[in-house]
Protein backbone atom coordinates (compact mmCIF):
# COMPACT_ATOMS: atom_id res chain seq x y z
CA UNK A 1 0.00 0.00 0.00
CA UNK A 2 1.17 3.57 -0.43
CA UNK A 3 2.37 5.15 2.60
CA UNK A 4 0.34 8.15 1.37
CA UNK A 5 -2.78 5.93 2.21
CA UNK A 6 -2.02 3.97 5.09
CA UNK A 7 -4.20 4.93 7.61
CA UNK A 8 -2.11 6.71 10.10
CA UNK A 9 -2.08 9.13 13.14
CA UNK A 10 0.44 10.87 11.10
CA UNK A 11 -1.70 10.83 7.74
CA UNK A 12 -5.05 11.19 9.32
CA UNK A 13 -3.87 14.50 10.79
CA UNK A 14 -1.96 15.35 7.73
CA UNK A 15 -5.34 15.20 5.53
CA UNK A 16 -7.61 16.72 7.33
CA UNK A 17 -5.22 19.67 7.73
CA UNK A 18 -3.64 20.43 4.91
CA UNK A 19 -3.88 17.36 1.77
CA UNK A 20 -8.08 17.24 2.29
CA UNK A 21 -8.48 20.48 4.04
CA UNK A 22 -12.22 20.89 3.32
CA UNK A 23 -11.91 24.73 2.82
CA UNK A 24 -9.19 25.15 0.58
CA UNK A 25 -9.17 21.77 -0.95
CA UNK A 26 -12.52 20.30 -0.92
CA UNK A 27 -14.63 23.33 -1.39
CA UNK A 28 -16.98 22.43 1.74
CA UNK A 29 -19.14 24.36 3.51
CA UNK A 30 -17.46 27.61 1.83
CA UNK A 31 -20.66 30.02 1.84
CA UNK A 32 -19.85 31.43 5.82
CA UNK A 33 -16.42 31.24 5.17
CA UNK A 34 -17.12 33.66 1.88
CA UNK A 35 -19.73 36.01 2.97
CA UNK A 36 -18.98 36.24 6.93
CA UNK A 37 -15.58 35.38 7.41
CA UNK A 38 -14.51 39.37 6.72
CA UNK A 39 -12.72 39.33 10.50
CA UNK A 40 -10.78 37.49 12.70
CA UNK A 41 -13.57 37.48 15.29
CA UNK A 42 -16.62 36.27 12.44
CA UNK A 43 -14.28 33.03 11.56
CA UNK A 44 -13.92 32.85 15.22
CA UNK A 45 -17.47 32.34 15.78
CA UNK A 46 -17.58 30.74 12.44
CA UNK A 47 -15.37 28.08 13.94
CA UNK A 48 -17.16 27.73 17.05
CA UNK A 49 -20.37 26.88 15.61
CA UNK A 50 -19.23 24.75 12.47
CA UNK A 51 -17.29 23.00 15.15
CA UNK A 52 -20.27 22.14 17.39
CA UNK A 53 -23.11 21.49 15.24
CA UNK A 54 -20.94 19.61 12.73
CA UNK A 55 -19.15 17.39 15.64
CA UNK A 56 -22.29 16.65 17.78
CA UNK A 57 -24.14 16.06 14.66
CA UNK A 58 -22.06 13.55 13.21
CA UNK A 59 -21.57 11.62 16.14
CA UNK A 60 -25.24 11.00 16.77
CA UNK A 61 -25.97 10.68 13.15
CA UNK A 62 -23.17 7.54 12.83
CA UNK A 63 -25.50 5.89 15.07
CA UNK A 64 -28.66 6.04 12.67
CA UNK A 65 -28.92 2.23 11.02
CA UNK A 66 -27.52 1.69 7.62
CA UNK A 67 -30.33 -0.34 6.59
CA UNK A 68 -32.49 2.88 6.45
CA UNK A 69 -32.79 3.99 3.08
CA UNK A 70 -30.62 6.55 1.95
CA UNK A 71 -33.57 8.90 1.37
CA UNK A 72 -34.63 8.80 4.56
CA UNK A 73 -31.04 8.54 6.16
CA UNK A 74 -30.23 12.16 4.74
CA UNK A 75 -33.51 13.34 6.52
CA UNK A 76 -32.63 12.27 9.75
CA UNK A 77 -28.77 13.72 9.67
CA UNK A 78 -30.56 17.32 8.66
CA UNK A 79 -33.07 16.44 11.48
CA UNK A 80 -30.60 16.06 14.01
CA UNK A 81 -28.84 18.86 12.62
CA UNK A 82 -31.74 20.79 13.65
CA UNK A 83 -31.54 19.21 17.30
CA UNK A 84 -28.06 19.58 17.47
CA UNK A 85 -28.53 23.43 16.82
CA UNK A 86 -31.24 23.98 19.90
CA UNK A 87 -28.44 23.94 22.48
CA UNK A 88 -26.01 24.71 20.10
CA UNK A 89 -27.67 27.97 19.80
CA UNK A 90 -28.36 28.48 23.56
CA UNK A 91 -25.04 28.02 24.56
CA UNK A 92 -23.36 29.76 21.42
CA UNK A 93 -25.51 32.87 22.06
CA UNK A 94 -24.47 32.79 26.17
CA UNK A 95 -20.88 33.04 24.73
CA UNK A 96 -20.27 34.96 21.80
CA UNK A 97 -23.51 36.84 21.40
CA UNK A 98 -22.00 39.43 18.91
CA UNK A 99 -20.31 36.32 16.85
CA UNK A 100 -23.56 35.04 16.79
CA UNK A 101 -25.32 37.85 15.21
CA UNK A 102 -23.03 38.52 12.45
CA UNK A 103 -23.56 35.52 11.16
CA UNK A 104 -26.91 35.63 10.58
CA UNK A 105 -28.96 33.23 8.30
CA UNK A 106 -25.74 31.46 7.96
CA UNK A 107 -25.11 29.86 11.52
CA UNK A 108 -28.64 27.91 11.17
CA UNK A 109 -27.63 26.94 7.42
CA UNK A 110 -24.86 25.09 9.65
CA UNK A 111 -27.18 22.29 9.81
CA UNK A 112 -27.51 21.67 6.25
CA UNK A 113 -23.60 21.79 5.63
CA UNK A 114 -21.66 19.54 3.40
CA UNK A 115 -19.46 17.50 6.19
CA UNK A 116 -22.53 16.25 7.78
CA UNK A 117 -24.94 16.12 4.33
CA UNK A 118 -22.18 14.10 1.62
CA UNK A 119 -18.71 13.30 3.40
CA UNK A 120 -20.62 11.77 6.64
CA UNK A 121 -21.72 9.30 3.45
CA UNK A 122 -19.01 8.68 1.43
CA UNK A 123 -16.00 9.02 4.04
CA UNK A 124 -16.80 9.28 8.08
CA UNK A 125 -19.31 6.26 7.85
CA UNK A 126 -17.57 4.00 5.90
CA UNK A 127 -14.80 3.85 8.28
CA UNK A 128 -14.40 2.06 11.59
CA UNK A 129 -15.16 4.00 14.74
CA UNK A 130 -12.29 4.97 16.10
CA UNK A 131 -10.90 5.85 12.63
CA UNK A 132 -13.97 8.09 11.96
CA UNK A 133 -14.04 10.23 15.30
CA UNK A 134 -9.91 11.09 14.71
CA UNK A 135 -10.78 12.06 11.13
CA UNK A 136 -14.02 14.18 11.87
CA UNK A 137 -11.69 16.36 14.82
CA UNK A 138 -8.83 16.35 12.41
CA UNK A 139 -11.20 17.55 9.71
CA UNK A 140 -13.25 19.83 11.80
CA UNK A 141 -9.66 21.01 12.68
CA UNK A 142 -8.64 21.76 9.65
CA UNK A 143 -11.50 23.75 8.71
CA UNK A 144 -11.02 25.49 11.94
CA UNK A 145 -7.43 26.46 11.10
CA UNK A 146 -8.23 27.56 7.65
CA UNK A 147 -11.09 29.85 8.69
CA UNK A 148 -9.18 31.85 11.06
CA UNK A 149 -5.70 32.28 9.39
CA UNK A 150 -8.59 33.28 6.13
CA UNK A 151 -10.21 35.61 8.67
CA UNK A 152 -6.73 37.09 9.85
CA UNK A 153 -5.96 37.66 6.39
CA UNK A 154 -8.87 39.04 4.90
CA UNK A 155 -9.49 41.22 7.64
CA UNK A 156 -5.90 42.77 7.64
CA UNK A 157 -5.75 43.47 3.74
CA UNK A 158 -9.69 44.59 4.00
CA UNK A 159 -10.09 46.95 6.99
CA UNK A 160 -6.53 47.47 8.23
CA UNK A 161 -6.85 45.44 11.62
CA UNK A 162 -7.14 42.89 13.34
CA UNK A 163 -9.65 42.10 15.95
CA UNK A 164 -10.89 45.28 15.21
CA UNK A 165 -7.48 47.45 16.36
CA UNK A 166 -5.59 49.12 13.53
CA UNK A 167 -2.42 48.16 12.88
CA UNK A 168 -1.61 51.29 10.42
CA UNK A 169 -1.57 49.50 7.34
CA UNK A 170 -0.69 51.60 4.19
CA UNK A 171 -3.39 50.39 1.86
CA UNK A 172 -6.51 48.94 2.78
CA UNK A 173 -8.43 46.78 -0.49
CA UNK A 174 -11.72 46.93 1.13
CA UNK A 175 -13.42 45.05 -1.61
CA UNK A 176 -11.65 41.85 0.01
CA UNK A 177 -14.17 42.37 2.71
CA UNK A 178 -17.22 41.93 0.79
CA UNK A 179 -18.44 37.94 -0.49
CA UNK A 180 -16.49 38.47 -4.08
CA UNK A 181 -13.14 39.57 -2.29
CA UNK A 182 -13.84 36.70 -0.21
CA UNK A 183 -14.41 34.51 -3.25
CA UNK A 184 -10.89 35.61 -4.78
CA UNK A 185 -8.97 35.22 -1.57
CA UNK A 186 -9.95 31.54 -1.40
CA UNK A 187 -8.85 31.28 -3.99
CA UNK A 188 -5.03 32.99 -3.76
CA UNK A 189 -5.32 30.58 -0.76
CA UNK A 190 -6.02 27.38 -2.17
CA UNK A 191 -3.64 27.59 -5.21
CA UNK A 192 -0.96 28.64 -2.30
CA UNK A 193 -1.67 25.88 -0.12
CA UNK A 194 -1.40 23.69 -3.64
CA UNK A 195 1.94 24.90 -4.05
CA UNK A 196 2.95 24.21 -0.30
CA UNK A 197 1.67 20.57 -0.76
CA UNK A 198 3.70 20.27 -4.09
CA UNK A 199 6.78 21.31 -2.05
CA UNK A 200 6.56 19.16 0.50
CA UNK A 201 5.73 16.26 -1.65
CA UNK A 202 8.87 17.22 -3.66
CA UNK A 203 10.58 17.36 -0.72
CA UNK A 204 9.75 13.92 0.50
CA UNK A 205 10.57 12.58 -2.86
CA UNK A 206 13.82 13.38 -2.41
CA UNK A 207 14.50 12.36 0.89
CA UNK A 208 13.41 9.10 0.37
CA UNK A 209 15.12 8.81 -3.14
CA UNK A 210 18.84 9.97 -1.46
CA UNK A 211 21.48 7.97 0.14
CA UNK A 212 20.75 8.18 3.80
CA UNK A 213 17.92 9.37 3.82
CA UNK A 214 19.62 13.06 3.84
CA UNK A 215 17.67 15.53 1.89
CA UNK A 216 19.35 15.96 -1.65
CA UNK A 217 20.94 19.55 -2.39
CA UNK B 1 -50.15 46.67 -15.39
CA UNK B 2 -48.27 47.34 -12.05
CA UNK B 3 -48.99 43.73 -11.18
CA UNK B 4 -46.39 42.65 -14.40
CA UNK B 5 -43.93 45.35 -13.79
CA UNK B 6 -43.69 43.69 -10.12
CA UNK B 7 -43.30 40.61 -11.22
CA UNK B 8 -40.88 41.36 -13.63
CA UNK B 9 -39.18 43.34 -10.93
CA UNK B 10 -38.85 41.16 -8.44
CA UNK B 11 -37.98 38.65 -11.01
CA UNK B 12 -34.55 40.55 -11.85
CA UNK B 13 -34.01 41.33 -8.14
CA UNK B 14 -33.98 37.67 -7.00
CA UNK B 15 -32.16 36.24 -10.01
CA UNK B 16 -29.74 38.76 -11.49
CA UNK B 17 -29.13 41.89 -8.58
CA UNK B 18 -29.41 39.46 -5.21
CA UNK B 19 -28.29 36.43 -7.32
CA UNK B 20 -27.79 33.70 -4.64
CA UNK B 21 -24.35 32.43 -5.47
CA UNK B 22 -22.65 35.18 -6.45
CA UNK B 23 -24.09 38.08 -3.81
CA UNK B 24 -24.52 35.69 -0.89
CA UNK B 25 -22.65 32.41 -1.73
CA UNK B 26 -25.36 30.07 -0.79
CA UNK B 27 -24.90 26.73 -2.22
CA UNK B 28 -21.48 27.86 -3.77
CA UNK B 29 -20.78 24.09 -2.40
CA UNK B 30 -23.21 22.37 -3.96
CA UNK B 31 -22.34 23.99 -7.32
CA UNK B 32 -18.89 22.83 -7.79
CA UNK B 33 -20.60 19.43 -7.70
CA UNK B 34 -23.30 20.21 -10.05
CA UNK B 35 -21.19 22.31 -12.52
CA UNK B 36 -18.84 18.55 -13.39
CA UNK B 37 -21.59 16.94 -15.28
CA UNK B 38 -23.27 19.49 -18.07
CA UNK B 39 -25.67 16.52 -19.14
CA UNK B 40 -27.30 16.73 -15.64
CA UNK B 41 -27.54 20.77 -15.58
CA UNK B 42 -30.98 20.59 -16.86
CA UNK B 43 -32.58 18.25 -14.36
CA UNK B 44 -30.69 19.66 -11.71
CA UNK B 45 -31.89 23.14 -12.59
CA UNK B 46 -35.18 22.17 -12.39
CA UNK B 47 -35.30 20.14 -9.49
CA UNK B 48 -33.36 23.28 -7.26
CA UNK B 49 -36.54 25.94 -8.99
CA UNK B 50 -38.99 23.49 -7.90
CA UNK B 51 -37.67 22.74 -4.28
CA UNK B 52 -37.61 26.57 -3.79
CA UNK B 53 -41.16 27.60 -5.34
CA UNK B 54 -42.45 24.48 -3.27
CA UNK B 55 -40.41 25.51 0.07
CA UNK B 56 -41.66 29.07 -0.45
CA UNK B 57 -45.16 28.11 0.06
CA UNK B 58 -44.96 25.92 2.69
CA UNK B 59 -42.66 28.56 4.54
CA UNK B 60 -45.61 31.01 4.04
CA UNK B 61 -47.82 28.95 5.76
CA UNK B 62 -45.39 28.01 8.52
CA UNK B 63 -44.55 31.41 9.05
CA UNK B 64 -48.22 32.12 9.68
CA UNK B 65 -48.94 29.32 11.77
CA UNK B 66 -46.39 29.49 13.77
CA UNK B 67 -46.01 33.51 13.80
CA UNK B 68 -42.06 33.30 15.07
CA UNK B 69 -40.84 35.60 17.15
CA UNK B 70 -37.26 37.39 17.86
CA UNK B 71 -36.44 34.79 19.89
CA UNK B 72 -37.92 31.72 17.90
CA UNK B 73 -34.56 31.11 16.04
CA UNK B 74 -33.80 28.46 18.13
CA UNK B 75 -36.14 25.90 16.80
CA UNK B 76 -37.03 27.82 13.49
CA UNK B 77 -34.61 25.34 11.82
CA UNK B 78 -36.43 22.41 12.76
CA UNK B 79 -39.40 23.36 11.53
CA UNK B 80 -37.88 24.12 7.97
CA UNK B 81 -36.11 20.75 8.01
CA UNK B 82 -39.24 19.14 8.68
CA UNK B 83 -40.91 21.35 5.41
CA UNK B 84 -37.49 20.31 3.34
CA UNK B 85 -38.29 16.35 4.26
CA UNK B 86 -41.83 16.63 3.65
CA UNK B 87 -41.76 18.21 0.12
CA UNK B 88 -38.59 15.78 -0.91
CA UNK B 89 -40.38 12.67 0.13
CA UNK B 90 -43.65 13.74 -1.14
CA UNK B 91 -41.65 14.45 -4.37
CA UNK B 92 -39.84 11.16 -4.62
CA UNK B 93 -42.60 8.84 -3.68
CA UNK B 94 -44.47 10.78 -6.49
CA UNK B 95 -42.15 10.36 -9.13
CA UNK B 96 -41.65 6.77 -8.26
CA UNK B 97 -45.42 6.36 -8.39
CA UNK B 98 -46.15 8.10 -11.91
CA UNK B 99 -42.69 8.87 -13.51
CA UNK B 100 -40.51 5.79 -12.35
CA UNK B 101 -38.25 6.20 -15.36
CA UNK B 102 -37.98 10.23 -14.35
CA UNK B 103 -37.79 9.09 -10.59
CA UNK B 104 -34.27 6.25 -11.53
CA UNK B 105 -32.88 9.00 -14.00
CA UNK B 106 -33.32 11.83 -11.20
CA UNK B 107 -32.40 9.85 -7.71
CA UNK B 108 -28.57 10.08 -8.14
CA UNK B 109 -28.90 13.97 -7.74
CA UNK B 110 -31.97 14.84 -6.02
CA UNK B 111 -30.74 14.86 -2.57
CA UNK B 112 -27.89 17.27 -3.53
CA UNK B 113 -30.56 19.65 -5.14
CA UNK B 114 -32.91 19.03 -2.05
CA UNK B 115 -30.80 19.57 0.59
CA UNK B 116 -27.77 22.29 0.21
CA UNK B 117 -27.98 25.82 1.39
CA UNK B 118 -29.42 27.58 -1.39
CA UNK B 119 -32.83 25.59 -0.68
CA UNK B 120 -32.59 26.08 3.37
CA UNK B 121 -31.25 29.47 2.84
CA UNK B 122 -33.79 30.73 0.59
CA UNK B 123 -36.36 30.08 3.19
CA UNK B 124 -34.55 31.89 6.02
CA UNK B 125 -33.99 34.95 3.42
CA UNK B 126 -37.78 35.04 2.28
CA UNK B 127 -39.38 34.65 5.42
CA UNK B 128 -37.14 37.08 6.89
CA UNK B 129 -37.30 39.63 3.90
CA UNK B 130 -41.07 39.02 2.05
CA UNK B 131 -44.30 39.36 3.49
CA UNK B 132 -47.06 38.59 1.32
CA UNK B 133 -47.74 35.21 -0.38
CA UNK B 134 -46.86 36.85 -3.77
CA UNK B 135 -43.44 37.90 -2.88
CA UNK B 136 -42.97 34.73 -0.82
CA UNK B 137 -43.30 32.28 -4.08
CA UNK B 138 -41.54 34.94 -6.39
CA UNK B 139 -38.93 35.44 -4.20
CA UNK B 140 -38.40 31.86 -4.04
CA UNK B 141 -38.46 30.46 -7.59
CA UNK B 142 -36.29 33.28 -8.13
CA UNK B 143 -33.74 32.14 -6.25
CA UNK B 144 -33.78 28.85 -7.58
CA UNK B 145 -33.73 30.59 -11.25
CA UNK B 146 -30.32 32.27 -9.89
CA UNK B 147 -29.04 29.50 -8.52
CA UNK B 148 -29.25 27.86 -12.39
CA UNK B 149 -28.37 30.62 -14.01
CA UNK B 150 -25.36 30.53 -11.58
CA UNK B 151 -24.28 26.61 -12.26
CA UNK B 152 -24.97 27.26 -16.11
CA UNK B 153 -22.00 30.28 -16.42
CA UNK B 154 -20.21 27.85 -13.92
CA UNK B 155 -20.41 24.82 -16.46
CA UNK B 156 -19.87 26.69 -19.95
CA UNK B 157 -16.12 27.10 -18.27
CA UNK B 158 -15.67 24.74 -16.46
CA UNK B 159 -13.87 22.62 -18.75
CA UNK B 160 -11.90 25.19 -19.21
CA UNK B 161 -10.80 26.18 -15.36
CA UNK B 162 -10.09 22.31 -15.44
CA UNK B 163 -7.25 22.67 -18.23
CA UNK B 164 -3.75 21.47 -18.17
CA UNK B 165 -3.17 24.72 -19.82
CA UNK B 166 -3.86 26.56 -16.66
CA UNK B 167 -0.49 26.16 -13.99
CA UNK B 168 -0.98 23.72 -11.69
CA UNK B 169 -1.47 26.12 -8.49
CA UNK B 170 -4.53 27.67 -10.13
CA UNK B 171 -5.80 24.57 -11.92
CA UNK B 172 -9.38 23.98 -10.53
CA UNK B 173 -10.61 24.58 -7.33
CA UNK B 174 -8.84 28.11 -6.70
CA UNK B 175 -9.62 29.57 -10.30
CA UNK B 176 -12.73 28.33 -10.11
CA UNK B 177 -13.03 30.48 -7.00
CA UNK B 178 -11.02 33.62 -8.56
CA UNK B 179 -13.46 33.54 -11.45
CA UNK B 180 -16.48 33.23 -9.22
CA UNK B 181 -15.28 36.13 -7.04
CA UNK B 182 -14.97 37.90 -10.88
CA UNK B 183 -18.21 36.92 -11.78
CA UNK B 184 -19.67 38.32 -7.87
CA UNK B 185 -17.95 41.73 -8.61
CA UNK B 186 -19.92 42.01 -11.68
CA UNK B 187 -23.37 41.08 -10.22
CA UNK B 188 -22.51 42.80 -6.95
CA UNK B 189 -22.03 46.02 -9.05
CA UNK B 190 -25.66 45.97 -10.43
CA UNK B 191 -26.89 46.05 -6.41
CA UNK B 192 -24.86 49.09 -5.48
CA UNK B 193 -24.65 48.26 -2.14
CA UNK B 194 -24.37 45.66 0.49
CA UNK B 195 -26.82 43.29 1.12
CA UNK B 196 -28.24 41.76 3.89
CA UNK B 197 -28.05 38.08 5.16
Amino acid sequence: MNSENEITFKNIVFNGLLKKNPILVSGMVIAPVVVIGNSFMNALALAAAFSVITFFTLIVSSFVPKNIVYTIRIIMYTFIGSLVYVPSAILLSYLIPDGINAMGIFFPLLIANGMIISRSETIFFQESKGHMLLDMIFCILGYDAAVLLYGLIREIIGSGTVCGRIIGMPVVFSGFATPFGGFILLGLMAALLRVVLLTIKRVGKAEAGSPRGHTAV
Amino acid sequence: MEFIKNIMLTAFTAVIVENTVFCRALGTSTLLVAARKRKNLVGFGICVTYMTALTSILTYLADRIFSFSENSYIYVPLVYTLILGFVYVVTLLCMWKFAPKLFMAMRKYIHVSAFNCAVLGSMFLISKYCTTFGDYFLHGTGIGLGFVLAIYITAIIYDRLYSEKVPYAFRGYPLLMIYMGILGMAFWGLSGHALNY
